[in-house]
Protein backbone atom coordinates (compact mmCIF):
# COMPACT_ATOMS: atom_id res chain seq x y z
CA UNK A 1 0.00 0.00 0.00
CA UNK A 2 2.95 2.62 0.89
CA UNK A 3 4.91 1.31 -1.69
CA UNK A 4 2.49 2.08 -4.45
CA UNK A 5 1.74 5.67 -2.57
CA UNK A 6 5.21 6.61 -2.74
CA UNK A 7 5.70 5.12 -6.79
CA UNK A 8 2.67 6.71 -7.87
CA UNK A 9 4.00 9.64 -5.95
CA UNK A 10 7.40 9.60 -8.00
CA UNK A 11 5.52 8.64 -11.85
CA UNK A 12 3.56 11.63 -10.98
CA UNK A 13 6.08 14.47 -10.25
CA UNK A 14 8.42 12.91 -12.97
CA UNK A 15 5.38 13.46 -15.37
CA UNK A 16 4.61 16.88 -14.41
CA UNK A 17 7.85 17.84 -14.53
CA UNK A 18 8.77 15.60 -17.79
CA UNK A 19 5.78 17.79 -19.21
CA UNK A 20 7.93 21.02 -19.34
CA UNK A 21 10.84 19.24 -21.51
CA UNK A 22 10.70 19.24 -25.20
CA UNK A 23 9.54 17.23 -27.02
CA UNK A 24 6.03 17.82 -27.01
CA UNK A 25 4.34 15.15 -28.35
CA UNK A 26 1.00 16.38 -29.71
CA UNK A 27 0.46 13.71 -32.38
CA UNK A 28 0.29 11.12 -30.05
CA UNK A 29 -1.66 13.58 -27.72
CA UNK A 30 -4.49 14.25 -30.01
CA UNK A 31 -4.38 10.06 -31.35
CA UNK A 32 -5.10 9.59 -27.47
CA UNK A 33 -7.77 12.34 -27.43
CA UNK A 34 -9.09 10.60 -30.23
CA UNK A 35 -9.39 6.96 -28.44
CA UNK A 36 -10.42 8.91 -25.44
CA UNK A 37 -13.33 11.43 -26.04
CA UNK A 38 -14.42 10.26 -29.92
CA UNK A 39 -14.58 6.54 -29.30
CA UNK A 40 -15.76 7.15 -26.37
CA UNK A 41 -18.86 9.64 -26.81
CA UNK A 42 -21.39 6.83 -28.18
CA UNK A 43 -21.28 4.78 -24.85
CA UNK A 44 -21.29 7.42 -22.43
CA UNK A 45 -23.89 9.40 -24.58
CA UNK A 46 -26.38 6.15 -24.24
CA UNK A 47 -25.85 5.26 -20.15
CA UNK A 48 -26.28 9.21 -18.99
CA UNK A 49 -29.34 9.56 -21.08
CA UNK A 50 -30.76 6.06 -19.58
CA UNK A 51 -29.15 7.34 -16.28
CA UNK A 52 -30.95 10.86 -16.55
CA UNK A 53 -34.36 9.45 -17.53
CA UNK A 54 -34.11 7.34 -13.64
CA UNK A 55 -32.89 10.62 -12.37
CA UNK A 56 -35.84 12.43 -13.16
CA UNK A 57 -38.42 9.33 -12.51
CA UNK A 58 -37.33 8.76 -9.07
CA UNK A 59 -37.02 13.00 -8.41
CA UNK A 60 -40.60 13.16 -9.45
CA UNK A 61 -41.29 10.21 -7.16
CA UNK A 62 -40.12 11.84 -3.78
CA UNK A 63 -40.86 15.27 -4.75
CA UNK A 64 -44.79 13.45 -4.52
CA UNK A 65 -44.02 11.70 -1.57
CA UNK A 66 -42.56 15.17 0.75
CA UNK A 67 -44.46 18.22 -0.76
CA UNK A 68 -47.21 16.38 -2.69
CA UNK A 69 -46.56 18.52 -6.20
CA UNK A 70 -43.67 17.57 -8.30
CA UNK A 71 -43.40 21.18 -9.78
CA UNK A 72 -40.05 21.80 -8.49
CA UNK A 73 -38.95 18.26 -10.06
CA UNK A 74 -37.51 19.97 -13.50
CA UNK A 75 -34.84 22.02 -11.41
CA UNK A 76 -34.41 19.64 -8.81
CA UNK A 77 -32.82 17.39 -11.39
CA UNK A 78 -31.12 19.91 -13.55
CA UNK A 79 -29.42 20.52 -10.18
CA UNK A 80 -28.88 16.73 -9.31
CA UNK A 81 -27.80 16.42 -13.26
CA UNK A 82 -25.27 18.62 -13.09
CA UNK A 83 -23.39 18.63 -10.02
CA UNK A 84 -23.18 15.58 -9.77
CA UNK A 85 -24.85 12.66 -12.53
CA UNK A 86 -23.24 14.39 -15.25
CA UNK A 87 -19.41 14.15 -14.32
CA UNK A 88 -19.34 10.91 -11.84
CA UNK A 89 -21.21 8.56 -14.32
CA UNK A 90 -18.98 10.17 -17.25
CA UNK A 91 -15.96 9.24 -15.16
CA UNK A 92 -17.02 5.80 -14.27
CA UNK A 93 -17.73 4.50 -17.61
CA UNK A 94 -14.06 6.31 -18.56
CA UNK A 95 -12.65 4.73 -16.14
CA UNK A 96 -13.74 1.27 -17.35
CA UNK A 97 -13.09 1.69 -20.92
CA UNK A 98 -10.48 4.07 -21.17
CA UNK A 99 -8.63 3.80 -17.68
CA UNK A 100 -8.78 0.09 -18.26
CA UNK A 101 -7.71 0.05 -21.84
CA UNK A 102 -4.72 2.01 -20.78
CA UNK A 103 -3.55 -0.46 -17.80
CA UNK A 104 -3.73 -3.43 -20.15
CA UNK A 105 -1.96 -1.57 -23.06
CA UNK A 106 0.81 -0.46 -20.95
CA UNK A 107 0.97 -3.10 -18.58
CA UNK A 108 1.48 -5.52 -22.16
CA UNK A 109 4.27 -3.09 -23.41
CA UNK A 110 5.75 -3.58 -19.71
CA UNK A 111 5.41 -7.71 -20.10
CA UNK A 112 6.75 -7.56 -23.40
CA UNK A 113 9.86 -5.52 -22.67
CA UNK A 114 8.83 -2.58 -25.08
CA UNK A 115 9.10 -0.41 -22.08
CA UNK A 116 12.63 -1.46 -21.83
CA UNK A 117 13.06 -0.80 -25.45
CA UNK A 118 12.01 2.60 -25.36
CA UNK A 119 14.55 3.35 -22.10
CA UNK A 120 17.24 2.01 -24.61
CA UNK A 121 16.48 4.10 -27.22
CA UNK A 122 16.91 6.82 -24.83
CA UNK A 123 12.83 7.76 -24.54
CA UNK A 124 11.56 8.69 -21.36
CA UNK A 125 8.36 6.37 -20.95
CA UNK A 126 6.94 7.98 -18.48
CA UNK A 127 7.25 11.29 -20.79
CA UNK A 128 5.84 9.38 -24.38
CA UNK A 129 2.92 7.43 -22.25
CA UNK A 130 2.11 9.46 -19.68
CA UNK A 131 1.87 12.57 -20.31
CA UNK A 132 -0.16 12.12 -24.15
CA UNK A 133 -2.76 9.93 -21.81
CA UNK A 134 -2.90 12.84 -19.57
CA UNK A 135 -3.47 15.59 -21.53
CA UNK A 136 -6.18 13.43 -23.65
CA UNK A 137 -7.81 12.39 -20.28
CA UNK A 138 -8.35 15.68 -19.10
CA UNK A 139 -9.19 17.49 -22.15
CA UNK A 140 -11.58 14.43 -23.07
CA UNK A 141 -12.57 14.64 -20.01
CA UNK A 142 -13.91 18.49 -19.89
CA UNK A 143 -15.22 17.74 -23.18
CA UNK A 144 -17.14 14.57 -22.67
CA UNK A 145 -18.92 16.18 -19.06
CA UNK A 146 -20.31 18.65 -21.27
CA UNK A 147 -21.66 17.04 -23.44
CA UNK A 148 -23.05 14.06 -21.10
CA UNK A 149 -24.57 17.17 -19.14
CA UNK A 150 -26.21 18.28 -22.28
CA UNK A 151 -27.55 14.57 -23.04
CA UNK A 152 -28.69 14.23 -19.69
CA UNK A 153 -30.65 17.70 -19.57
CA UNK A 154 -32.03 17.32 -22.80
CA UNK A 155 -33.14 13.37 -22.01
CA UNK A 156 -34.51 14.59 -18.72
CA UNK A 157 -36.44 17.10 -20.73
CA UNK A 158 -38.06 14.75 -23.24
CA UNK A 159 -39.08 12.13 -20.34
CA UNK A 160 -40.60 14.67 -18.44
CA UNK A 161 -42.58 16.09 -21.26
CA UNK A 162 -43.70 12.74 -22.34
CA UNK A 163 -44.53 10.98 -18.80
CA UNK A 164 -44.59 13.69 -16.33
CA UNK A 165 -46.23 16.31 -17.89
CA UNK A 166 -44.06 18.79 -18.16
CA UNK A 167 -43.62 21.23 -21.19
CA UNK A 168 -40.07 21.75 -22.67
CA UNK A 169 -40.75 25.43 -21.98
CA UNK A 170 -42.36 24.76 -18.26
CA UNK A 171 -38.78 22.52 -17.53
CA UNK A 172 -36.27 24.93 -18.74
CA UNK A 173 -37.86 27.57 -16.72
CA UNK A 174 -38.09 25.74 -14.07
CA UNK A 175 -34.41 24.33 -14.31
CA UNK A 176 -33.57 28.29 -14.59
CA UNK A 177 -34.54 29.19 -11.45
CA UNK A 178 -31.88 26.62 -9.19
CA UNK A 179 -29.14 26.28 -11.93
CA UNK A 180 -26.58 28.65 -12.54
CA UNK A 181 -23.73 29.05 -15.15
CA UNK A 182 -21.50 28.35 -11.99
CA UNK A 183 -22.94 24.41 -11.84
CA UNK A 184 -21.75 23.88 -15.34
CA UNK A 185 -18.28 25.44 -14.28
CA UNK A 186 -18.35 23.29 -11.46
CA UNK A 187 -19.00 20.27 -13.64
CA UNK A 188 -16.22 20.96 -15.64
CA UNK A 189 -13.91 21.35 -13.08
CA UNK A 190 -15.14 17.80 -11.82
CA UNK A 191 -14.81 16.24 -15.00
CA UNK A 192 -11.25 17.72 -15.51
CA UNK A 193 -10.35 16.41 -11.97
CA UNK A 194 -11.38 12.89 -12.88
CA UNK A 195 -9.29 12.94 -15.93
CA UNK A 196 -6.34 13.52 -14.03
CA UNK A 197 -7.08 10.64 -11.83
CA UNK A 198 -8.06 7.88 -14.44
CA UNK A 199 -4.56 7.84 -16.76
CA UNK A 200 -2.03 8.41 -13.69
CA UNK A 201 -3.66 5.69 -11.50
CA UNK A 202 -3.95 3.12 -14.69
CA UNK A 203 -0.68 3.91 -15.55
CA UNK A 204 0.92 3.34 -12.72
CA UNK A 205 -0.34 -0.37 -12.20
CA UNK A 206 0.63 -0.95 -16.26
CA UNK A 207 4.01 -0.08 -15.32
CA UNK A 208 4.28 -2.20 -12.36
CA UNK A 209 2.70 -4.94 -14.37
CA UNK A 210 3.74 -8.60 -13.56
CA UNK A 211 4.27 -10.97 -16.39
CA UNK A 212 2.14 -13.30 -18.28
CA UNK A 213 -1.72 -12.95 -18.78
CA UNK A 214 -2.41 -13.07 -14.99
CA UNK A 215 -0.67 -10.26 -14.42
CA UNK A 216 -2.15 -8.11 -17.14
CA UNK A 217 -5.47 -9.32 -15.82
CA UNK A 218 -4.61 -7.96 -12.20
CA UNK A 219 -3.04 -4.84 -13.64
CA UNK A 220 -6.22 -3.60 -15.49
CA UNK A 221 -8.65 -4.72 -12.15
CA UNK A 222 -6.56 -3.36 -9.44
CA UNK A 223 -6.59 -0.04 -12.08
CA UNK A 224 -10.54 -0.47 -12.38
CA UNK A 225 -11.34 -0.23 -8.55
CA UNK A 226 -8.12 2.01 -7.61
CA UNK A 227 -9.37 4.78 -9.90
CA UNK A 228 -13.49 4.19 -9.00
CA UNK A 229 -12.47 4.29 -5.05
CA UNK A 230 -10.43 7.59 -6.07
CA UNK A 231 -12.86 9.64 -8.19
CA UNK A 232 -15.49 8.87 -5.49
CA UNK A 233 -13.39 10.10 -2.95
CA UNK A 234 -12.35 12.91 -5.13
CA UNK A 235 -15.58 13.72 -5.65
CA UNK A 236 -16.74 13.93 -2.25
CA UNK A 237 -14.12 16.58 -1.42
CA UNK A 238 -15.34 18.55 -4.86
CA UNK A 239 -18.77 18.46 -3.74
CA UNK A 240 -17.89 19.49 -0.29
CA UNK A 241 -15.90 22.52 -1.77
CA UNK A 242 -18.49 23.52 -3.49
CA UNK A 243 -20.91 23.65 -1.61
CA UNK A 244 -19.02 27.12 -0.02
CA UNK A 245 -19.03 29.05 -3.31
CA UNK B 1 -23.95 -2.09 -33.61
CA UNK B 2 -23.86 -5.93 -35.00
CA UNK B 3 -21.01 -6.86 -32.83
CA UNK B 4 -23.01 -5.58 -30.37
CA UNK B 5 -26.25 -7.37 -30.39
CA UNK B 6 -24.64 -10.65 -31.44
CA UNK B 7 -22.78 -10.33 -28.30
CA UNK B 8 -25.78 -9.55 -26.15
CA UNK B 9 -27.15 -13.06 -27.78
CA UNK B 10 -23.78 -14.70 -27.19
CA UNK B 11 -24.40 -13.79 -23.39
CA UNK B 12 -28.17 -14.82 -23.11
CA UNK B 13 -27.08 -18.30 -24.72
CA UNK B 14 -24.28 -18.49 -22.48
CA UNK B 15 -26.77 -17.70 -19.17
CA UNK B 16 -29.17 -20.08 -20.67
CA UNK B 17 -26.02 -22.81 -20.61
CA UNK B 18 -25.53 -21.75 -17.35
CA UNK B 19 -28.86 -22.86 -16.01
CA UNK B 20 -29.07 -25.62 -17.85
CA UNK B 21 -25.94 -26.73 -15.77
CA UNK B 22 -26.92 -26.24 -12.84
CA UNK B 23 -30.10 -27.79 -13.51
CA UNK B 24 -28.76 -31.04 -14.62
CA UNK B 25 -25.82 -31.57 -12.58
CA UNK B 26 -24.62 -31.12 -9.09
CA UNK B 27 -22.84 -28.37 -7.63
CA UNK B 28 -19.86 -29.26 -5.08
CA UNK B 29 -21.05 -26.85 -2.21
CA UNK B 30 -17.44 -26.76 -0.51
CA UNK B 31 -16.36 -24.69 -4.13
CA UNK B 32 -19.37 -22.71 -3.85
CA UNK B 33 -18.90 -21.22 -0.22
CA UNK B 34 -15.16 -20.99 -0.91
CA UNK B 35 -15.85 -18.70 -3.70
CA UNK B 36 -18.65 -17.01 -1.59
CA UNK B 37 -16.07 -16.42 0.56
CA UNK B 38 -13.05 -15.07 -1.55
CA UNK B 39 -15.66 -12.51 -3.64
CA UNK B 40 -16.79 -10.80 -0.40
CA UNK B 41 -14.16 -10.71 1.50
CA UNK B 42 -11.93 -9.33 -1.29
CA UNK B 43 -14.63 -6.59 -2.20
CA UNK B 44 -15.99 -5.74 1.71
CA UNK B 45 -13.83 -2.94 2.10
CA UNK B 46 -14.05 -1.45 -1.39
CA UNK B 47 -17.34 -1.39 -1.66
CA UNK B 48 -17.80 -0.10 1.53
CA UNK B 49 -15.75 2.54 0.90
CA UNK B 50 -17.68 3.42 -1.87
CA UNK B 51 -20.93 3.31 -0.28
CA UNK B 52 -20.43 5.52 2.85
CA UNK B 53 -18.57 8.10 0.41
CA UNK B 54 -21.86 7.65 -2.16
CA UNK B 55 -24.16 8.41 1.17
CA UNK B 56 -22.25 11.49 1.99
CA UNK B 57 -22.35 12.96 -1.64
CA UNK B 58 -25.98 12.59 -1.29
CA UNK B 59 -26.15 14.18 1.91
CA UNK B 60 -24.54 17.21 0.72
CA UNK B 61 -26.71 17.54 -2.61
CA UNK B 62 -29.85 17.19 -0.77
CA UNK B 63 -28.86 19.79 2.04
CA UNK B 64 -27.89 22.23 -0.72
CA UNK B 65 -31.43 21.66 -2.16
CA UNK B 66 -33.55 21.65 1.20
CA UNK B 67 -32.06 24.63 2.81
CA UNK B 68 -33.53 26.92 0.13
CA UNK B 69 -36.60 25.59 1.55
CA UNK B 70 -36.18 25.09 5.18
CA UNK B 71 -37.37 21.58 4.96
CA UNK B 72 -33.74 20.73 6.50
CA UNK B 73 -35.88 17.94 8.55
CA UNK B 74 -36.38 15.83 5.34
CA UNK B 75 -32.76 15.37 4.90
CA UNK B 76 -32.53 12.20 6.56
CA UNK B 77 -35.43 10.79 5.16
CA UNK B 78 -34.91 12.04 1.49
CA UNK B 79 -31.27 10.86 1.10
CA UNK B 80 -31.45 7.43 2.67
CA UNK B 81 -34.69 6.92 0.03
CA UNK B 82 -33.04 8.14 -2.94
CA UNK B 83 -29.62 6.51 -1.97
CA UNK B 84 -31.57 2.85 -1.31
CA UNK B 85 -33.79 3.10 -4.76
CA UNK B 86 -31.67 4.81 -6.68
CA UNK B 87 -27.76 5.96 -6.50
CA UNK B 88 -26.85 3.29 -4.05
CA UNK B 89 -27.26 0.18 -6.23
CA UNK B 90 -26.10 2.04 -9.04
CA UNK B 91 -22.52 3.30 -7.83
CA UNK B 92 -22.31 0.71 -5.93
CA UNK B 93 -23.10 -1.35 -8.69
CA UNK B 94 -20.14 0.25 -10.90
CA UNK B 95 -17.66 -0.59 -8.22
CA UNK B 96 -18.25 -4.50 -8.05
CA UNK B 97 -18.10 -4.61 -11.55
CA UNK B 98 -14.87 -2.93 -11.69
CA UNK B 99 -13.77 -5.33 -8.44
CA UNK B 100 -15.72 -8.48 -8.44
CA UNK B 101 -16.59 -8.45 -12.43
CA UNK B 102 -13.28 -7.57 -13.27
CA UNK B 103 -11.56 -9.77 -11.37
CA UNK B 104 -13.49 -13.26 -12.32
CA UNK B 105 -12.74 -12.04 -15.91
CA UNK B 106 -9.15 -11.94 -15.83
CA UNK B 107 -9.13 -15.31 -13.71
CA UNK B 108 -11.61 -17.23 -15.74
CA UNK B 109 -9.83 -15.58 -18.71
CA UNK B 110 -6.00 -16.25 -17.49
CA UNK B 111 -7.12 -20.15 -16.95
CA UNK B 112 -8.28 -19.92 -20.78
CA UNK B 113 -5.15 -18.61 -22.77
CA UNK B 114 -2.91 -20.74 -20.30
CA UNK B 115 -5.40 -23.44 -21.45
CA UNK B 116 -6.36 -24.84 -18.00
CA UNK B 117 -9.88 -25.17 -18.87
CA UNK B 118 -9.04 -27.52 -21.46
CA UNK B 119 -7.00 -29.52 -19.02
CA UNK B 120 -9.90 -29.87 -17.34
CA UNK B 121 -12.04 -30.64 -20.13
CA UNK B 122 -9.23 -33.84 -20.88
CA UNK B 123 -9.66 -34.85 -17.16
CA UNK B 124 -13.43 -35.32 -18.20
CA UNK B 125 -15.21 -32.85 -16.37
CA UNK B 126 -17.29 -29.83 -17.12
CA UNK B 127 -15.43 -26.59 -17.08
CA UNK B 128 -19.11 -24.58 -16.87
CA UNK B 129 -19.85 -27.08 -14.24
CA UNK B 130 -16.15 -26.92 -11.85
CA UNK B 131 -15.54 -23.49 -12.79
CA UNK B 132 -18.60 -21.07 -14.27
CA UNK B 133 -21.27 -22.31 -12.35
CA UNK B 134 -19.37 -21.72 -8.58
CA UNK B 135 -18.50 -18.67 -9.70
CA UNK B 136 -21.64 -17.51 -11.15
CA UNK B 137 -23.25 -18.06 -7.96
CA UNK B 138 -20.88 -17.23 -5.40
CA UNK B 139 -20.99 -13.62 -7.59
CA UNK B 140 -24.95 -13.49 -7.11
CA UNK B 141 -25.10 -13.80 -4.01
CA UNK B 142 -22.12 -12.04 -2.92
CA UNK B 143 -22.59 -9.25 -4.60
CA UNK B 144 -26.24 -9.05 -3.15
CA UNK B 145 -24.44 -8.88 0.52
CA UNK B 146 -22.11 -6.54 -0.50
CA UNK B 147 -24.84 -4.09 -2.04
CA UNK B 148 -26.34 -4.51 1.28
CA UNK B 149 -23.54 -3.76 3.45
CA UNK B 150 -22.84 -0.74 0.86
CA UNK B 151 -26.35 0.63 1.38
CA UNK B 152 -25.88 0.19 4.94
CA UNK B 153 -22.91 2.49 4.95
CA UNK B 154 -23.84 4.50 2.49
CA UNK B 155 -26.86 5.65 5.50
CA UNK B 156 -24.02 6.08 7.91
CA UNK B 157 -22.25 8.44 5.92
CA UNK B 158 -25.42 10.28 5.59
CA UNK B 159 -25.98 10.12 9.38
CA UNK B 160 -22.49 11.74 9.55
CA UNK B 161 -22.35 14.23 6.81
CA UNK B 162 -26.11 14.85 8.36
CA UNK B 163 -24.22 15.56 11.83
CA UNK B 164 -21.12 17.17 10.68
CA UNK B 165 -22.24 19.29 7.49
CA UNK B 166 -25.95 20.15 7.11
CA UNK B 167 -26.53 20.19 11.42
CA UNK B 168 -29.30 18.25 11.45
CA UNK B 169 -28.91 15.38 14.59
CA UNK B 170 -28.38 12.13 14.01
CA UNK B 171 -32.02 11.06 16.00
CA UNK B 172 -33.71 13.97 13.73
CA UNK B 173 -31.66 12.16 10.82
CA UNK B 174 -33.23 8.95 11.42
CA UNK B 175 -36.41 9.78 12.66
CA UNK B 176 -37.71 10.69 9.00
CA UNK B 177 -36.39 7.85 7.62
CA UNK B 178 -39.38 5.63 8.07
CA UNK B 179 -41.82 8.15 7.03
CA UNK B 180 -40.54 8.33 3.58
CA UNK B 181 -38.72 5.19 2.76
CA UNK B 182 -41.52 2.54 2.39
CA UNK B 183 -41.39 -1.16 1.67
CA UNK B 184 -41.78 -1.27 -1.61
CA UNK B 185 -38.63 1.34 -2.01
CA UNK B 186 -36.56 -1.29 0.41
CA UNK B 187 -38.00 -3.68 -2.02
CA UNK B 188 -37.10 -1.56 -5.03
CA UNK B 189 -33.55 -1.21 -4.14
CA UNK B 190 -33.36 -5.17 -3.08
CA UNK B 191 -34.70 -5.91 -6.28
CA UNK B 192 -32.32 -3.96 -7.88
CA UNK B 193 -29.54 -5.32 -5.99
CA UNK B 194 -30.58 -8.81 -7.49
CA UNK B 195 -30.64 -7.73 -10.97
CA UNK B 196 -27.30 -5.66 -11.28
CA UNK B 197 -26.00 -9.28 -9.45
CA UNK B 198 -26.96 -10.97 -11.89
CA UNK B 199 -25.98 -9.63 -14.92
CA UNK B 200 -22.63 -8.94 -13.63
CA UNK B 201 -21.67 -12.82 -12.86
CA UNK B 202 -23.10 -13.71 -16.60
CA UNK B 203 -21.34 -11.06 -18.15
CA UNK B 204 -18.00 -11.09 -16.49
CA UNK B 205 -18.54 -15.42 -16.23
CA UNK B 206 -19.14 -14.98 -20.22
CA UNK B 207 -15.81 -12.65 -21.12
CA UNK B 208 -13.67 -14.86 -19.21
CA UNK B 209 -14.35 -18.34 -20.52
CA UNK B 210 -14.24 -16.52 -24.42
CA UNK B 211 -10.99 -14.97 -23.74
CA UNK B 212 -8.66 -15.56 -26.59
CA UNK B 213 -5.47 -14.62 -27.23
CA UNK B 214 -2.24 -14.40 -24.59
CA UNK B 215 -1.86 -11.82 -22.27
CA UNK B 216 -3.50 -8.91 -25.03
CA UNK B 217 -6.58 -11.05 -24.57
CA UNK B 218 -6.64 -11.12 -21.08
CA UNK B 219 -6.71 -7.06 -21.12
CA UNK B 220 -9.10 -6.87 -23.87
CA UNK B 221 -11.70 -9.15 -22.27
CA UNK B 222 -11.17 -7.45 -18.71
CA UNK B 223 -11.73 -3.77 -20.83
CA UNK B 224 -15.20 -5.41 -22.22
CA UNK B 225 -15.84 -7.01 -19.03
CA UNK B 226 -16.08 -3.67 -17.37
CA UNK B 227 -17.36 -1.30 -20.24
CA UNK B 228 -20.33 -3.90 -21.35
CA UNK B 229 -21.20 -4.56 -17.41
CA UNK B 230 -21.64 -1.11 -16.95
CA UNK B 231 -23.76 -0.13 -20.00
CA UNK B 232 -26.03 -2.78 -19.03
CA UNK B 233 -26.19 -2.06 -15.17
CA UNK B 234 -27.37 1.79 -16.31
CA UNK B 235 -30.17 0.19 -18.55
CA UNK B 236 -31.25 -2.45 -16.27
CA UNK B 237 -31.85 0.39 -13.53
CA UNK B 238 -33.82 2.31 -15.71
CA UNK B 239 -36.23 -1.03 -16.98
CA UNK B 240 -36.29 -1.96 -13.17
CA UNK B 241 -37.35 1.49 -12.15
CA UNK B 242 -39.96 1.35 -14.96
CA UNK B 243 -40.72 -2.29 -13.87
CA UNK B 244 -41.24 -1.30 -10.19
CA UNK B 245 -43.17 2.26 -10.64
CA UNK B 246 -45.63 0.49 -12.85
CA UNK B 247 -45.76 -2.15 -10.37
CA UNK B 248 -46.15 -0.41 -7.98
CA UNK B 249 -49.01 2.16 -9.71
CA UNK B 250 -50.97 -0.99 -9.97
CA UNK B 251 -50.69 -2.45 -6.60
CA UNK B 252 -51.76 1.01 -5.14
CA UNK B 253 -54.02 1.70 -7.25
CA UNK B 254 -52.83 5.56 -7.89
Amino acid sequence: MFEHFVSFTEMTTHAIFSAFRPPVRIKESFQQLYFVANQSLIIIVFCVCFAAMVTILESSFHMRLVVQNDSMVPGFAAMLILRELGAVVTALLLTSRVGAGIAAEVGLMQTTEQIDALKMLGIDPVQYLVLPRLFACIFGGMILTIVADLVCIYSAMLVSDMYLGFSPAMFISGMRRFVHFKDLIFSVIKGASFGVVIPLVSCHFGFRCKSGAEGVGLATTNSVVTSSIVIIIIDFVLSYLFTHF
Amino acid sequence: MMGVISDAGKVVIFFFRILGVWKRKSISSQLMFEQIWKVTMQSALTTGMAGFFVGAIMTIQFTMQMKDFGALGYLGGLATSTTIREVGPLLIAFMLAGKVGAFTSAELGTMRVTEQIDAIRCLGADPIQELVLPRFIAIVISSFFLLGLGLLLSIFGGILLGEVFSGVSFEEYLRHIPTIVSLPSILTGLFKCFIFAVVLAVICTYRGYTTTGGAKGVGLAVVKTAVGTMVTIVIADWVTSLLADITLRAVLGT
